[in-house]
C-alpha cells in the first residue's frame, strides 16, 4: 500500500517527463482504456491482411461473435469493475472524492469521547453504537497488554451491504464515497447487517431501519470534521479526503505502515489504523499469548 | 456464550415453508408432465394435492417474513427496484410463484365435481402450460432460499456453493413428504382393494391386514424421496466435508456442528438421524422388494406418516441450525 502511494505521488511529481510511449496512464479515466482498446484493434486487423482472404474473413467473423457474446455476458461484471476502479482510484489518482479516516491507535486513551460524540449527535438509541470503542487485553501476568481499536464503519471501497441491499436503500454516494442509507427505501430486512464484516451496522430500534455510522454527512458537507474527530482528545482520529495526494490522511497514509480490519473479506475498507492491535479473542489459542480478553463495550458482548 | 440473532425464528420458517411449497408444486407439477394424466387418473389426484398444498405455505411463509419486517407495507419498496442482490430477485420470484401456484391450483379446482367434468377437460391445455411455467419457478424459489444465505462472506458457514443445492434437495424431498401426506390423511378409503385380490401366502395375508395400501403412486413418491433424501445425505456430507478439509474462517464456523461443537448433537440427531437417515432407511425397506424383487408395492399407513413427519421435522431443523449456527459463527481475527 505503502510502496503504491509512494510511486503514485512520484509520478505526480514528474508529470511533465512522463514517457509519450506510454498509453494508459492510472491518471486518466475510463476514456484511455478505450483509447487503448481502440488502438489495438487495428493491429489485429493489419495481422490478420497477411492471411488468405476467406480465413481472415471467418476468423473476424468468430472474433466478431467471440467480442458481442464477451460484451454482452460480460456488461454487468464490466459495470462492477468500473464502480471497482473508480473507488479504488480515488485512493491514489486524486480524481475522485473518496472520504477516509486513520485511526492513529497510539494516541487514542480509550476514554469513549467519541462514542459519546456520535451518540448525541446522532441520539443514538440505547444499546446500539455507530462508533464504539474495543479494549484488548492479552497475555498473561506479568507480561500482558491493553490496546484499544475505535471501530466505525469502514465505507468500504468494496461494500457488501450495498450489493446485498434489494431496494438500494444503501448505497455509495457518487460525490464523496460515503456509505449511505436512505431511511426512506430500508425495509428492515437485516440483510446488510448479515452482510457487513464489521458488524457496523444495526436496526434502529426506534425507527426500525438499518442504521450505521455516514461519517456524520451532514457536517462533512459543511466543511467540518465528524464529531468523533472533532471532540478525539488525543488528536486520533483523522479524518480527510483519500482522494487529495496533499490532504493530511493521504500523506499520514503514505508515510506510515497502516493496515485495514478484515483485509481478507475484500472489501478495501477506508478506514486505516496505525499500530492497531489485530489480536483476536481466538489468538488465546497461541502458546506466547495464551489469555486474549476482547471487551467490546457493546450489547452483544462478542466479537462477530 | 451470549449471541445476537439477526434472523430469527420467523425467518427460519419463512425458509422452510417457501422450500416446503415450492416442492410440493414442483413435484406435483412434474408429475403431471411426465404421466400427461390431466383427467381424473392416479396421477392427476396426486398432482392435485400438490398443486392445493403447495402455495399455501409459501403464502405462509411470505406473510410471516413481512411482518417481521419493521412495517409491513415497507415490503412494497422491493417492487420499485430489481437489482442483483439475491433478496431482490427472490421476491420477484417469489410474487411470480404465488400467482403462477395459484393459478395453478385453481385450474384444479372443478375436478372435485363431476357437474364441471367439461371444464376440466377444457382446462388440460391450461394446466400444461401453467405445469411447464411451475417447474422452473418452483425450483427457482427453492434454490433461492440457498443463494439468499449464501451470497456473503461475512458468514462463512453460510458462504458454499453447495448450500443452495442443499436446500434444494430439502426443499423437494419435504414437498414430496406433505404430497405423501395428504394424500395418506385425505384419501378416500377403498375397502374393495383388499377385498378383490386372492389371498395365498401368509406373507401377503399379514400385508393386507387393514391399513397396508397397495399403489404405484405410493411407489413413485416413496422412491423418488429416497433417492432425494440419498442425495441430500450425500451433499450434506461434501457441505461439512469440504469446509472441515479447508483452513481458516469456513473451517472454525463449521467446527460448531461438528462432535464438539455448540450445535453439534441437535444437528446430528435432529437432521442426520430424524430427518434423513431414518426415513430413507425405511423408504427403502418398502421400495427395495419392488425394484429388486418386482413385488407389488405394499406400505403401511402408519409407516407413510411416520416418514413424512420425520422428513419434515429434519427439513426443518436443517434450516433452523443452518440459520442460527451460521450467525453465531464469524469470520476469523479483525
Amino acid at each position: 500500500m505503502n510502496d503504491n502511494m509512494a510511486e503514485m505521488q512520484n509520478s505526480d511529481n514528474t508529470t511533465d517527463q512522463k514517457p509519450p510511449t506510454k498509453c494508459c496512464d492510472n491518471s486518466k479515466s475510463a476514456e484511455s482504456g478505450r483509447c487503448c482498446k481502440s488502438a489495438q484493434a487495428p493491429l489485429i486487423n493489419d495481422q490478420e491482411q497477411q492471411s488468405p482472404a476467406r480465413r481472415s474473413f471467418l476468423s473476424a467473423l468468430i472474433a466478431a461473435a467471440a467480442t458481442f457474446t464477451a460484451a454482452v455476458s460480460t456488461a454487468p461484471l464490466m459495470r462492477a469493475g468500473a464502480a471497482v476502479s473508480e473507488n479504488s482510484g480515488a485512493n491514489g489518482t486524486g480524481k475522485r472524492k473518496q472520504y477516509g479516516m486513520v485511526i492513529d491507535v497510539r494516541r487514542c486513551i480509550g476514554c469513549h469521547a467519541c462514542t459519546v460524540a456520535c451518540k448525541s449527535e446522532f441520539d443514538v438509541p440505547v444499546g446500539e453504537n455507530r462508533s464504539w470503542v474495543e479494549y484488548i487485553e492479552k497475555g498473561v501476568y506479568p507480561n500482558v497488554s491493553r490496546s484499544f481499536l475505535p471501530r466505525l464503519c469502514n465505507h468500504c471501497s468494496e461494500p457488501p451491504c450495498v450489493y446485498v441491499c434489494p431496494t438500494n436503500a444503501t448505497y455509495k454516494r457518487a460525490q464523496d464515497g460515503i456509505v449511505v442509507v436512505d431511511q426512506g427505501l430500508c425495509i428492515g430486512c437485516k440483510y446488510c447487517l448479515q452482510a457487513c464484516p464489521y458488524d457496523a451496522r444495526f436496526l434502529n430500534p426506534i425507527t426500525g431501519w438499518a442504521d450505521k455510522c455516514d461519517f456524520c454527512a451532514h457536517r462533512v458537507g459543511k466543511g467540518l470534521d465528524p464529531s468523533c474527530v472533532s471532540t478525539c482528545v488525543g488528536g486520533a482520529r483523522i479524518f480527510g479526503d483519500l482522494g487529495d495526494l496533499d490532504s493530511e490522511i493521504s500523506k499520514l497514509i503514505a508515510k506510515n505502515r497502516v493496515t485495514v480490519l478484515r483485509r481478507e473479506m475484500g472489501t478495501f475498507p477506508n478506514v486505516y489504523y496505525i499500530a492497531a492491535d489485530h489480536t483476536d479473542e481466538l489468538d488465546a489459542r497461541r502458546p506466547e499469548v495464551k489469555t486474549v480478553k476482547v471487551i467490546t463495550n457493546r450489547r452483544h458482548k462478542e466479537r462477530r | 456464550m451470549e449471541h445476537e440473532l439477526t434472523w430469527g425464528l420467523p425467518v427460519v420458517l419463512y425458509l422452510f415453508l417457501a422450500g416446503l411449497g415450492a416442492g410440493a408444486v414442483t413435484v406435483s407439477a412434474s408429475v403431471l408432465l411426465r404421466s400427461g394424466d390431466y383427467h381424473g387418473g392416479s396421477f392427476f389426484k396426486l398432482a392435485r394435492y400438490g398443486a392445493l398444498i403447495g402455495p399455501i405455505p409459501v403464502i405462509l411463509g411470505t406473510c410471516l417474513i413481512i411482518f417481521e419486517l419493521g412495517r409491513w407495507d415497507r415490503a412494497l419498496n422491493l417492487f420499485k427496484v430489481i437489482n442483483l442482490s439475491p433478496m431482490s430477485i427472490g421476491s420477484w420470484l417469489l410474487v411470480l410463484f404465488i400467482c403462477f401456484s395459484l393459478l395453478y391450483a385453481l385450474v384444479f379446482l372443478p375436478s372435485f365435481l363431476p357437474r364441471f367434468d367439461w371444464l376440466t377437460r377444457r382446462f388440460a391445455p391450461i394446466m400444461h402450460v401453467l405445469s411447464w411455467i411451475n417447474v422452473p419457478l418452483g425450483i427457482g424459489v427453492a434454490v433461492y432460499t440457498g443463494i439468499l444465505l449464501g451470497a456473503m462472506p461475512s458468514r462463512p458457514l453460510w458462504n458454499s456453493p453447495i448450500l443452495a443445492l442443499l436446500f434444494l434437495v430439502s426443499a423437494l424431498s419435504t414437498g414430496i413428504a406433505m404430497v405423501i401426506l395428504a394424500q395418506t390423511l385425505f384419501h378416500r378409503k377403498d375397502p374393495t382393494v383388499h377385498t378383490e385380490r386372492r389371498i395365498k401366502t401368509r406373507r401377503e395375508a399379514t400385508l393386507l391386514r387393514p391399513g397396508r395400501r397397495i399403489y404405484e403412486i405410493g411407489y413413485l413418491l416413496t422412491a423418488s424421496d429416497a433417492l432425494l433424501i440419498s442425495t441430500e445425505l450425500m451433499v450434506i456430507f461434501l457441505f461439512v466435508m469440504f469446509a472441515h478439509l479447508t483452513v481458516g474462517n469456513l473451517k472454525y464456523a463449521m467446527a460448531i456442528i461438528l462432535p464438539g461443537g455448540e450445535m453439534a448433537a441437535m444437528f446430528w440427531v435432529w437432521v442426520v438421524l430424524v430427518g434423513l437417515l431414518i426415513p430413507v432407511l425405511m423408504e427403502m425397506f418398502y421400495v427395495i422388494p419392488k425394484v429388486v424383487y418386482r413385488r407389488e408395492f405394499r406400505i403401511h399407513e402408519g409407516s407413510e406418516i411416520l416418514i413424512s413427519i420425520a422428513v419434515l421435522v429434519g427439513g426443518f431443523m436443517l434450516r433452523y441450525i443452518i440459520v442460527i449456527a451460521g450467525q453465531i459463527t464469524g469470520p476469523l481475527g479483525v
